[in-house]
Protein backbone atom coordinates (compact mmCIF):
# COMPACT_ATOMS: atom_id res chain seq x y z
CA UNK A 1 0.00 0.00 0.00
CA UNK A 2 2.74 2.26 0.90
CA UNK A 3 4.51 1.27 -1.93
CA UNK A 4 1.42 2.45 -4.61
CA UNK A 5 0.68 5.62 -2.50
CA UNK A 6 4.68 6.31 -3.18
CA UNK A 7 3.98 5.65 -7.35
CA UNK A 8 0.91 8.01 -6.84
CA UNK A 9 2.79 10.74 -5.27
CA UNK A 10 5.51 10.58 -7.62
CA UNK A 11 3.60 10.42 -10.94
CA UNK A 12 1.18 13.21 -9.51
CA UNK A 13 4.20 15.09 -8.90
CA UNK A 14 5.47 14.97 -12.75
CA UNK A 15 2.02 15.86 -13.95
CA UNK A 16 1.32 18.43 -11.77
CA UNK A 17 4.54 20.37 -12.61
CA UNK A 18 4.67 19.85 -16.21
CA UNK A 19 4.67 22.70 -19.03
CA UNK A 20 6.01 22.94 -23.00
CA UNK A 21 6.84 26.37 -23.88
CA UNK A 22 6.52 26.90 -27.63
CA UNK A 23 7.13 30.20 -28.48
CA UNK A 24 8.06 33.85 -27.21
CA UNK A 25 7.78 37.35 -27.84
CA UNK A 26 10.74 39.01 -28.15
CA UNK A 27 10.63 43.19 -28.89
CA UNK A 28 14.73 44.31 -29.46
CA UNK A 29 16.31 47.62 -28.56
CA UNK A 30 19.63 49.53 -29.25
CA UNK A 31 20.93 53.19 -30.32
CA UNK A 32 19.53 52.63 -34.13
CA UNK A 33 16.47 51.13 -35.67
CA UNK A 34 16.43 47.82 -34.44
CA UNK A 35 13.69 46.58 -36.90
CA UNK A 36 15.65 48.36 -39.65
CA UNK A 37 18.29 45.83 -39.55
CA UNK A 38 17.96 42.13 -40.30
CA UNK A 39 20.55 40.90 -38.05
CA UNK A 40 18.18 40.32 -35.27
CA UNK A 41 15.91 38.11 -37.16
CA UNK A 42 19.00 36.20 -38.45
CA UNK A 43 20.85 35.53 -34.95
CA UNK A 44 17.29 34.14 -33.90
CA UNK A 45 16.79 31.83 -36.53
CA UNK A 46 20.26 30.25 -35.80
CA UNK A 47 19.56 29.09 -32.18
CA UNK A 48 19.18 25.59 -32.54
CA UNK A 49 15.65 25.27 -30.92
CA UNK A 50 13.67 27.96 -33.32
CA UNK A 51 11.67 26.59 -35.65
CA UNK A 52 10.73 30.14 -37.29
CA UNK A 53 10.89 34.01 -36.52
CA UNK A 54 8.43 36.31 -37.65
CA UNK A 55 8.92 40.13 -38.13
CA UNK A 56 5.58 41.87 -36.64
CA UNK A 57 6.21 45.52 -37.63
CA UNK A 58 3.19 47.13 -36.13
CA UNK A 59 4.08 45.79 -32.58
CA UNK A 60 7.64 45.87 -33.04
CA UNK A 61 8.29 42.30 -32.29
CA UNK A 62 9.38 38.96 -32.72
CA UNK A 63 7.16 36.09 -33.04
CA UNK A 64 9.95 32.76 -32.12
CA UNK A 65 8.03 29.63 -32.64
CA UNK A 66 9.84 26.72 -31.02
CA UNK A 67 10.50 23.64 -32.58
CA UNK A 68 8.89 21.00 -30.99
CA UNK A 69 10.20 18.91 -27.37
CA UNK A 70 12.77 21.89 -27.63
CA UNK A 71 14.16 22.42 -24.38
CA UNK A 72 14.19 26.11 -24.63
CA UNK A 73 16.96 27.97 -22.79
CA UNK A 74 15.92 31.69 -23.20
CA UNK A 75 18.98 32.74 -22.47
CA UNK A 76 20.32 31.59 -25.83
CA UNK A 77 17.38 34.05 -27.31
CA UNK A 78 18.99 37.00 -25.20
CA UNK A 79 22.73 36.06 -26.46
CA UNK A 80 21.23 35.96 -29.98
CA UNK A 81 20.17 39.62 -29.91
CA UNK A 82 23.03 40.63 -28.00
CA UNK A 83 25.49 39.56 -31.04
CA UNK A 84 23.92 41.31 -33.26
CA UNK A 85 24.25 44.43 -31.85
CA UNK A 86 21.00 44.98 -29.65
CA UNK A 87 19.72 44.51 -26.64
CA UNK A 88 16.49 42.65 -25.11
CA UNK A 89 13.02 45.34 -24.80
CA UNK A 90 11.16 42.27 -23.74
CA UNK A 91 10.91 38.89 -23.87
CA UNK A 92 7.46 36.60 -23.17
CA UNK A 93 7.53 33.25 -23.25
CA UNK A 94 4.00 31.62 -23.95
CA UNK A 95 3.44 27.42 -22.58
CA UNK A 96 1.28 25.02 -22.49
CA UNK A 97 0.79 24.01 -18.65
CA UNK A 98 -1.37 21.74 -16.72
CA UNK A 99 -1.87 22.07 -13.22
CA UNK A 100 1.10 23.68 -11.73
CA UNK A 101 0.66 25.99 -8.61
CA UNK A 102 2.20 29.12 -8.49
CA UNK A 103 3.29 30.81 -5.33
CA UNK A 104 4.17 34.57 -5.12
CA UNK A 105 7.81 34.92 -4.31
CA UNK A 106 8.65 31.06 -4.70
CA UNK A 107 10.82 28.90 -6.89
CA UNK A 108 9.55 26.06 -9.01
CA UNK A 109 11.00 23.81 -11.59
CA UNK A 110 9.14 23.46 -15.19
CA UNK A 111 10.22 22.09 -18.37
CA UNK A 112 13.44 21.39 -16.85
CA UNK A 113 14.20 24.94 -15.83
CA UNK A 114 14.03 26.73 -12.69
CA UNK A 115 11.51 29.44 -12.40
CA UNK A 116 11.06 32.48 -9.42
CA UNK A 117 7.56 33.97 -10.01
CA UNK A 118 8.29 37.34 -8.27
CA UNK A 119 4.73 38.70 -8.54
CA UNK A 120 2.04 36.17 -8.76
CA UNK A 121 -0.47 35.65 -6.37
CA UNK A 122 -0.84 31.76 -5.68
CA UNK A 123 -2.71 30.06 -8.06
CA UNK A 124 -2.82 27.02 -10.37
CA UNK A 125 -1.38 27.46 -14.18
CA UNK A 126 -3.77 25.42 -16.75
CA UNK A 127 -3.81 25.68 -20.02
CA UNK A 128 -1.91 28.08 -22.56
CA UNK A 129 0.09 30.62 -20.14
CA UNK A 130 2.69 33.68 -20.90
CA UNK A 131 5.34 34.22 -18.77
CA UNK A 132 7.39 37.78 -18.55
CA UNK A 133 10.90 37.11 -18.23
CA UNK A 134 12.37 40.50 -15.84
CA UNK A 135 15.89 39.00 -15.46
CA UNK A 136 18.41 41.79 -15.94
CA UNK A 137 19.11 42.50 -19.78
CA UNK A 138 15.60 41.07 -20.64
CA UNK A 139 14.31 44.04 -20.24
CA UNK A 140 14.83 48.03 -19.61
CA UNK A 141 16.94 48.72 -16.58
CA UNK A 142 14.21 50.88 -14.88
CA UNK A 143 11.61 47.94 -15.20
CA UNK A 144 14.16 45.61 -14.08
CA UNK A 145 14.80 47.57 -10.85
CA UNK A 146 11.45 47.80 -10.27
CA UNK A 147 10.70 44.14 -10.14
CA UNK A 148 13.87 43.50 -8.35
CA UNK A 149 12.53 45.30 -5.60
CA UNK A 150 9.85 43.11 -5.65
CA UNK A 151 11.87 40.05 -3.95
CA UNK A 152 14.42 40.10 -1.25
CA UNK A 153 15.90 37.35 -2.42
CA UNK A 154 19.64 37.49 -4.40
CA UNK A 155 18.90 35.47 -7.29
CA UNK A 156 17.22 38.10 -8.84
CA UNK A 157 20.45 39.73 -9.33
CA UNK A 158 22.25 37.29 -10.25
CA UNK A 159 19.83 35.25 -11.95
CA UNK A 160 21.78 31.82 -10.21
CA UNK A 161 20.27 29.99 -7.41
CA UNK A 162 23.35 31.02 -5.25
CA UNK A 163 23.33 31.01 -1.16
CA UNK A 164 19.97 32.29 -0.89
CA UNK A 165 18.23 29.52 -2.90
CA UNK A 166 19.58 26.16 -2.25
CA UNK A 167 16.91 25.13 0.10
CA UNK A 168 14.50 24.67 -2.29
CA UNK A 169 17.04 21.94 -3.61
CA UNK A 170 19.02 23.77 -6.38
CA UNK A 171 22.33 24.07 -6.92
CA UNK A 172 24.28 27.47 -6.00
CA UNK A 173 25.15 27.57 -9.92
CA UNK A 174 22.06 26.51 -11.59
CA UNK A 175 19.74 29.53 -13.63
CA UNK A 176 17.05 30.54 -11.83
CA UNK A 177 14.41 32.77 -14.68
CA UNK A 178 12.61 35.62 -12.85
CA UNK A 179 9.02 35.87 -14.39
CA UNK A 180 5.79 37.69 -13.89
CA UNK A 181 2.49 36.44 -14.43
CA UNK B 1 39.76 53.71 -62.85
CA UNK B 2 39.18 52.23 -59.40
CA UNK B 3 37.99 48.73 -59.28
CA UNK B 4 34.86 47.54 -58.04
CA UNK B 5 36.02 46.75 -54.83
CA UNK B 6 37.43 50.50 -54.09
CA UNK B 7 34.89 52.38 -55.06
CA UNK B 8 32.53 50.41 -52.73
CA UNK B 9 35.16 50.68 -49.73
CA UNK B 10 35.36 53.94 -50.50
CA UNK B 11 31.55 54.22 -50.14
CA UNK B 12 31.87 52.48 -47.02
CA UNK B 13 34.09 55.02 -45.44
CA UNK B 14 31.28 57.55 -45.85
CA UNK B 15 28.74 55.45 -44.39
CA UNK B 16 26.05 57.38 -42.76
CA UNK B 17 27.26 58.05 -38.81
CA UNK B 18 24.13 56.44 -37.64
CA UNK B 19 24.77 53.17 -38.54
CA UNK B 20 26.70 51.14 -35.71
CA UNK B 21 29.48 48.86 -36.11
CA UNK B 22 27.22 45.90 -36.60
CA UNK B 23 25.46 47.23 -39.44
CA UNK B 24 28.47 48.37 -40.83
CA UNK B 25 30.06 44.89 -40.64
CA UNK B 26 26.78 43.78 -41.98
CA UNK B 27 26.88 45.59 -45.13
CA UNK B 28 30.95 44.22 -45.40
CA UNK B 29 29.34 41.40 -46.01
CA UNK B 30 27.04 42.15 -48.18
CA UNK B 31 29.33 43.88 -50.27
CA UNK B 32 31.99 40.93 -50.27
CA UNK B 33 29.26 38.02 -50.50
CA UNK B 34 27.88 40.24 -53.51
CA UNK B 35 31.56 39.99 -55.27
CA UNK B 36 32.06 37.04 -54.37
CA UNK B 37 28.53 35.78 -56.17
CA UNK B 38 29.27 38.14 -59.25
CA UNK B 39 32.36 37.12 -60.14
CA UNK B 40 32.38 33.24 -60.05
CA UNK B 41 30.68 33.59 -63.21
CA UNK B 42 31.24 36.73 -64.72
CA UNK B 43 33.78 36.94 -66.90
CA UNK B 44 34.80 40.61 -67.72
CA UNK B 45 38.17 42.58 -68.20
CA UNK B 46 37.16 45.14 -66.00
CA UNK B 47 36.20 42.97 -63.35
CA UNK B 48 32.57 42.01 -61.56
CA UNK B 49 30.89 44.90 -61.89
CA UNK B 50 27.18 44.13 -60.79
CA UNK B 51 24.70 45.06 -63.57
CA UNK B 52 20.96 45.40 -63.21
CA UNK B 53 20.58 43.48 -66.01
CA UNK B 54 22.17 40.42 -64.49
CA UNK B 55 19.12 37.63 -64.10
CA UNK B 56 20.58 37.28 -60.63
CA UNK B 57 19.99 41.03 -59.92
CA UNK B 58 16.81 42.14 -61.96
CA UNK B 59 13.26 41.98 -60.88
CA UNK B 60 9.50 43.37 -61.24
CA UNK B 61 7.59 45.42 -58.46
CA UNK B 62 4.48 46.91 -58.67
CA UNK B 63 4.18 50.84 -59.13
CA UNK B 64 1.42 52.85 -57.02
CA UNK B 65 -0.78 52.72 -60.34
CA UNK B 66 -0.58 48.80 -59.88
CA UNK B 67 1.65 48.68 -63.27
CA UNK B 68 4.51 46.57 -63.54
CA UNK B 69 7.91 48.19 -62.99
CA UNK B 70 11.11 46.02 -64.31
CA UNK B 71 14.59 47.08 -63.04
CA UNK B 72 16.63 46.23 -65.97
CA UNK B 73 14.13 48.56 -67.64
CA UNK B 74 16.16 51.75 -66.75
CA UNK B 75 19.03 50.59 -68.31
CA UNK B 76 20.25 53.92 -69.76
CA UNK B 77 18.94 55.95 -66.92
CA UNK B 78 21.25 57.15 -63.60
CA UNK B 79 19.24 55.91 -60.81
CA UNK B 80 18.76 55.05 -57.32
CA UNK B 81 17.59 52.17 -56.42
CA UNK B 82 16.31 52.63 -52.65
CA UNK B 83 14.91 50.06 -50.56
CA UNK B 84 12.77 51.08 -47.29
CA UNK B 85 9.64 51.19 -45.35
CA UNK B 86 7.57 53.00 -43.88
CA UNK B 87 8.22 51.83 -40.47
CA UNK B 88 11.83 52.62 -40.97
CA UNK B 89 12.56 56.02 -39.23
CA UNK B 90 16.20 56.41 -41.08
CA UNK B 91 14.52 56.01 -44.56
CA UNK B 92 11.97 58.48 -43.84
CA UNK B 93 14.67 60.64 -42.85
CA UNK B 94 16.53 59.92 -46.27
CA UNK B 95 13.49 60.44 -48.51
CA UNK B 96 13.77 64.08 -47.21
CA UNK B 97 17.25 64.31 -48.62
CA UNK B 98 16.28 62.47 -52.05
CA UNK B 99 13.06 64.59 -52.42
CA UNK B 100 15.54 67.63 -52.34
CA UNK B 101 18.03 66.31 -55.22
CA UNK B 102 15.22 64.78 -57.33
CA UNK B 103 13.63 67.71 -57.95
CA UNK B 104 17.08 68.54 -58.54
CA UNK B 105 18.44 66.91 -61.32
CA UNK B 106 15.28 64.86 -62.67
CA UNK B 107 15.25 67.23 -65.70
CA UNK B 108 18.94 66.11 -65.89
CA UNK B 109 17.83 62.90 -66.53
CA UNK B 110 18.03 61.34 -63.10
CA UNK B 111 15.71 58.40 -61.77
CA UNK B 112 15.01 57.04 -58.70
CA UNK B 113 13.46 53.76 -57.74
CA UNK B 114 12.49 52.57 -54.38
CA UNK B 115 11.05 49.65 -53.58
CA UNK B 116 9.46 49.28 -50.02
CA UNK B 117 9.28 46.24 -48.22
CA UNK B 118 6.24 47.17 -46.35
CA UNK B 119 4.06 44.68 -45.44
CA UNK B 120 0.72 46.65 -46.14
CA UNK B 121 0.24 48.53 -49.35
CA UNK B 122 -1.72 51.05 -47.31
CA UNK B 123 0.99 51.94 -45.08
CA UNK B 124 3.06 52.36 -48.21
CA UNK B 125 0.88 54.57 -50.27
CA UNK B 126 0.30 56.78 -47.19
CA UNK B 127 3.98 57.32 -46.57
CA UNK B 128 4.31 57.91 -50.33
CA UNK B 129 1.90 60.87 -49.97
CA UNK B 130 3.15 61.97 -46.64
CA UNK B 131 6.79 62.20 -47.87
CA UNK B 132 5.82 63.89 -51.15
CA UNK B 133 7.59 61.49 -53.36
CA UNK B 134 6.90 61.54 -56.81
CA UNK B 135 9.81 59.07 -58.29
CA UNK B 136 9.05 55.71 -59.28
CA UNK B 137 7.52 53.57 -56.20
CA UNK B 138 7.59 49.93 -56.43
CA UNK B 139 6.29 47.77 -53.59
CA UNK B 140 7.70 44.02 -52.61
CA UNK B 141 5.58 43.05 -49.66
CA UNK B 142 7.27 40.51 -47.64
CA UNK B 143 10.01 42.10 -45.22
CA UNK B 144 13.11 41.09 -44.98
CA UNK B 145 12.42 37.72 -47.38
CA UNK B 146 10.94 39.58 -50.41
CA UNK B 147 12.55 38.68 -53.35
CA UNK B 148 14.06 42.07 -54.55
CA UNK B 149 15.48 42.65 -51.18
CA UNK B 150 16.97 38.84 -51.14
CA UNK B 151 18.27 39.11 -55.02
CA UNK B 152 19.75 42.48 -53.57
CA UNK B 153 20.97 41.16 -50.21
CA UNK B 154 19.51 44.07 -48.19
CA UNK B 155 19.86 43.10 -44.67
CA UNK B 156 19.41 47.03 -43.46
CA UNK B 157 16.95 49.62 -43.80
CA UNK B 158 17.42 51.98 -45.80
CA UNK B 159 20.30 50.54 -48.62
CA UNK B 160 20.38 52.41 -51.44
CA UNK B 161 22.70 51.29 -54.97
CA UNK B 162 23.58 53.99 -57.69
CA UNK B 163 23.29 52.96 -61.17
CA UNK B 164 25.27 54.48 -64.24
CA UNK B 165 23.38 54.56 -67.85
CA UNK B 166 25.08 51.04 -68.22
CA UNK B 167 23.31 49.48 -65.30
CA UNK B 168 26.37 49.36 -63.42
CA UNK B 169 26.16 49.15 -59.67
CA UNK B 170 28.66 51.86 -59.11
CA UNK B 171 28.13 53.05 -55.08
CA UNK B 172 26.43 51.79 -52.08
CA UNK B 173 24.62 53.45 -49.54
CA UNK B 174 25.96 57.25 -50.18
CA UNK B 175 23.90 60.00 -49.03
CA UNK B 176 24.16 63.84 -48.72
CA UNK B 177 27.08 65.49 -50.77
CA UNK B 178 28.58 62.25 -51.94
CA UNK B 179 25.53 61.24 -53.27
CA UNK B 180 25.28 64.57 -54.96
CA UNK B 181 29.03 64.71 -55.94
CA UNK B 182 28.29 61.38 -57.75
CA UNK B 183 24.76 61.97 -59.22
CA UNK B 184 26.79 64.94 -60.50
CA UNK B 185 29.39 63.26 -62.07
CA UNK B 186 27.49 60.02 -63.75
CA UNK B 187 25.28 62.76 -65.52
CA UNK B 188 27.88 64.94 -66.49
CA UNK B 189 27.57 67.75 -64.70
Amino acid sequence: MKKIFAVLAVSFFTVALQAQFSKANLQASGLTCSMCSKAVKVALEKVPFVQEVKVNIKTQEYTIVFKERNNAEFDALKNAVEDAGFSVASLKVTGNFSAVSVQKDKHLQLDGKNFHFINSSDKVLNGEQTLTIVDKDFLSAKDYKKYSAATKMECIKTGKAGNCCVKDGMQSEERVYHVII
Amino acid sequence: MLSFNQKLLSGLKRERSFINNYEMKDIRILIVSFVFALSSSTVNAQGPIPNITDYRLDFTVVDMKGDSIRLSSLKGKVFLLDFWASWCGPCRYANKQLVKYYSKYKSKGFEILSVSLDDEEKDWKKAVAKDKITWIQGFDKGGWDSFAAIKWQVDALPSSFLINKDGDVVGINLEKDELEKKIKELLGL
